[in-house]
């Protein structure tokens, strides 16, 4: 019992264990903070970038894509249609975007999606910019471009717009999204600068010759400010123009002219990842198939080559096992490939060979795992900066044993042993542990609860100030949640690194010998 | 009729010290017999060995030849754990310094061998009782009303009589006491050794280490250690 007594008797009456508290303190709320952070910054990551794909894709990692799409599609639907949802075709391909308003031009990876079935098995849809505020106005479909116009003094949108707003601002619940969207830059005039829709002198009117339409990235048409706010130049419904280079089945360019594709600007789309929305544009997928010619193709010996497409995305049932769908997948590919029989050339069937069933998490390994090794190697630093405090408390300590080498005697003079007496001063340097850990914890959690606050203070002090540029991390806001799994396990690591540091003190605290320890003075 | 045999028994105990790189023999086969309920007082001169003896009789220190048996029993012979044991409950030391915890009030002092006995769980069980116990010990002292002073508030005689309480909490057989006078005047001095005489009366086994030859009058017997071995006074 005197183990326990005397713990926390020296716990709250000698100083010196404040400064051991104070030093797990700020390891504690330190190592909370950076893997608050940097685990947050992770999972958002992962969640995006698994938003962006669905369970698993079916990729050949080729520019020309893979035939036979639809047939396994239809295949795999009679196999497994007790673990497979939906399923959404999409192409990859190179071009370059230019606004022929501005002459703005840029290199961008072009993906054609099917707009009735890609949102199924992904979150794009939340991805969307005008889609939020105007449900139901986004389309890869022909269209003319909306223009705003004044009716009673007020200026408007075309009637179907401003429906679609009305429905939304009906639906919303949160009220901070409606001042948001209210706080938007909507500057209509036909004049340089930030606007989201032009101004027509007839009214609210659709107007100019119709275009598919094509969703941009967020960041290749439009600027990220450093407050995470986002400026958009080109109003909605801008002209775009993509150029591209169709490939042949064998991979050789087809034709000596690139294929020119006139669209309209139907959304904007942030995923959150700066590696996509900075490069990405989504045009339709029949579109794009056609005029990539992956579409069927007369053959000289009179048919059709097969359509190709690069990917196809399959969304799971609910609570379906990702990698044993994987597997089971891999053999219904292989059975589909012999159900096959002579009918690929020999080009379609190097292609098919190619395609491989992969994860979400397999397709973003590199990109995930860069991030991972970051937060591993973060951790690994702050560990070693740990280790200073268990040395710290070490010497802590130690310099407590020799303030107490009287008391330790007068102890063993009525009975202490040596075993007790190291349990004494382990179970006080746990204690420090316990209440530094405590406090750590306490710490690291405001601070993390309130780090964009803090920040925000900050940037007031001085713009200079800001940490977190979101217009480089592509998240508005630093990731701001504690998991409870974290704060106890640096806790109770915390607690052992305090004992593991007190051993060597506490050893010799045991070894004391009582008459020498009566004759300290 | 023979004695009886002795409660504590040292036999032909050595004890040497090192001091830089010479050996200073301090015991050369020093005996002494304590009966149960006598008052020994051991004398000599500075740097006899009076305190090494009363160490090595409370087992606070090893001899490195000779026995000390207590109660027939060999203490050195028995474990580490049996020696703690027999510093815990069969003896009680006061020394001349007091050695009293400076961060714990009066009370906890008295009651610190009492917890170094007991586990976590068997002291929730016992300590109400324990504490009335320690509160009728410094009530036997005349220090009821010092119970929530630290030591730092206390007079020297004050200190001393927490240690005699402290050193009597658990009721042990024999009291070892390393000049408990030696650092209080006349006055207070004389008030600690009418303590010990009374505790005497009442029973207890005491031996004592002093300078004084007018403390040594008040006890039973009187032995003196020169040269390393023990002389009859």
């Amino acid at each position: 019992m005197y183990k326990w007594f005397f713990a926390w008797r020296y716990l709250h009456t000698r100083l010196i264990a404040l400064f051991g508290i104070i030093s797990v303190t700020l390891c504690v709320a330190m190592v909370l903070i950076v893997l608050s952070v940097m685990g947050g910054f992770l999972d958002t990551l992962r969640e995006r970038a698994r938003g962006l794909l669905a369970d698993l894709v079916l990729d050949a990692g080729l520019l020309q894509g893979w035939p036979y799409y639809e047939e396994f599609d239809a295949y795999l639907q009679g196999q497994a249609s007790d673990i497979v949802g939906t399923t959404s075709p999409v192409i990859h391909n190179y071009g370059i975007l230019r606004v022929p308003s501005s002459n703005y031009t840029k290199p961008v990876q072009v993906a054609g999606i099917k707009l009735d079935s890609y949102p199924k098995v992904n979150d794009f849809r939340r991805s969307l910019h005008y889609e939020k505020y105007y449900p139901g106005s986004t389309t890869l479909a022909p269209q003319r471009q909306p223009f705003a116009g004044f009716h009673d003094d007020k200026l408007v949108l075309p009637e179907a717009l401003q429906e679609a707003n009305a429905r939304w601002r009906a639906d919303e619940k949160d009220s901070k999204a409606i001042k948001e969207f209210d706080a938007l830059p909507y500057a209509l005039a036909p004049s340089p600068g930030p606007r989201v829709y032009e101004a027509h002198p007839d009214g609210p009117v659709y107007d100019g010759d119709e275009w598919p339409g094509i969703i941009v990235g967020n960041d290749v048409i439009n600027r990220r400010e450093s407050d995470g706010s986002t400026l958009r130049f080109f109003p909605r419904g801008s002209l775009m123009v993509l150029t591209l280079v169709p490939i042949t089945p064998a991979g050789n360019p087809l034709g000596e002219q690139p294929v020119k594709l006139f669209t309209r600007q139907a959304d904007d789309s942030r995923t959150g990842v700066y590696e996509i929305d900075s490069r990405c544009v989504y045009v339709d997928f029949d579109m794009l198939q056609h005029a990539l010619a992956m579409d069927a193709q007369p053959h000289a010996d009179g048919g059709f080559t097969a359509p190709r497409t690069t990917q196809l995305l399959i969304a799971l049932k609910p609570g379906t096992d990702l990698h044993a769908a994987q597997a089971r997948i891999r053999g219904v590919w292989e059975q589909f490939l012999l159900s096959l029989g002579e009918r690929p050339t020999a080009d379609e069937m190097q292609a098919l060979r190619w395609v491989d069933i992969q994860t979400w998490e397999d397709m973003q390994r590199p990109f995930i795992a860069a991030v991972e090794k970051e937060k591993v190697l973060v951790t690994f630093l702050f560990a070693i900066i740990s280790v200073v405090t268990i040395v710290l408390i070490g010497c802590i300590f130690y310099m407590i044993v020799k303030n107490k080498t009287r008391d330790i005697g007068i102890l063993k003079a009525i009975g202490a042993s040596n075993r007790g007496v190291a349990t004494l001063f382990l179970v006080y340097a746990g204690a420090v542990g316990v209440v530094g850990s405590i406090l750590g914890i306490a710490i690291g959690a405001v601070f993390v609860w309130y780090i964009n606050d803090i920040q925000a203070l900050l940037i007031h002090l001085n713009p200079k100030l800001r940490v977190w540029d979101p217009s480089v991390y592509s998240f508005d806001t630093i990731p701001h949640i504690v998991k409870i799994v974290d704060a106890v396990g640096i806790a109770v690591v915390a607690v052992a690194a305090s004992i593991v540091g007190a051993l060597i003190p506490a050893r010799l605290a045991g070894k004391v010998w009582p008459v020498e320890a009566l004759r300290y003075e | 009729m023979s004695k009886p045999a002795a409660l504590l028994q040292a036999w032909s105990v050595h004890k040497t010290y090192l001091l830089g790189r010479v050996e200073v023999p301090v015991l050369r086969g020093a005996s002494l017999g304590v009966q149960r309920g006598e008052f020994v007082v051991i004398q000599g001169a500075s740097g006899s060995g009076k305190s090494t003896l009363l160490h090595i009789l409370g087992a606070l220190d090893l001899p490195e030849k000779g026995t000390v048996t207590f109660d027939g029993r060999n203490l050195f012979a028995g474990s580490p754990a049996a020696r703690e044991r027999y510093r815990n409950r069969d003896v009680g030391f006061v020394f001349q310094f007091y050695h009293l915890l400076p961060e714990l009030n009066v009370l906890e002092n008295v009651l610190v061998p009492r917890l170094t006995g007991q586990s976590f769980w068997s002291w929730q069980v016992a300590r109400g009782g324990v504490r009335r116990e320690t509160e009728a010990m410094l009530e036997r002292i005349g220090l009821a009303d010092r119970a929530k002073h630290r030591p730092a508030e206390l007079s020297g005689g004050e200190r001393q009589r927490v240690a005699i309480a402290r050193a009597l909490i658990n009721r042990p057989t024999v009291l070892l006491a390393d000049e408990p006078t030696g650092n209080l005047d006349a006055v207070i001095g004389g008030e600690i050794l009418d303590l010990l005489v009374e505790l005497n009366r009442a029973g207890q086994t005491i031996v004592m280490v002093t300078h004084d030859a007018g403390v040594a009058a008040r006890a039973h017997r009187r032995v003196v250690l020169k040269g390393g071995v023990i002389q009859e006074g």
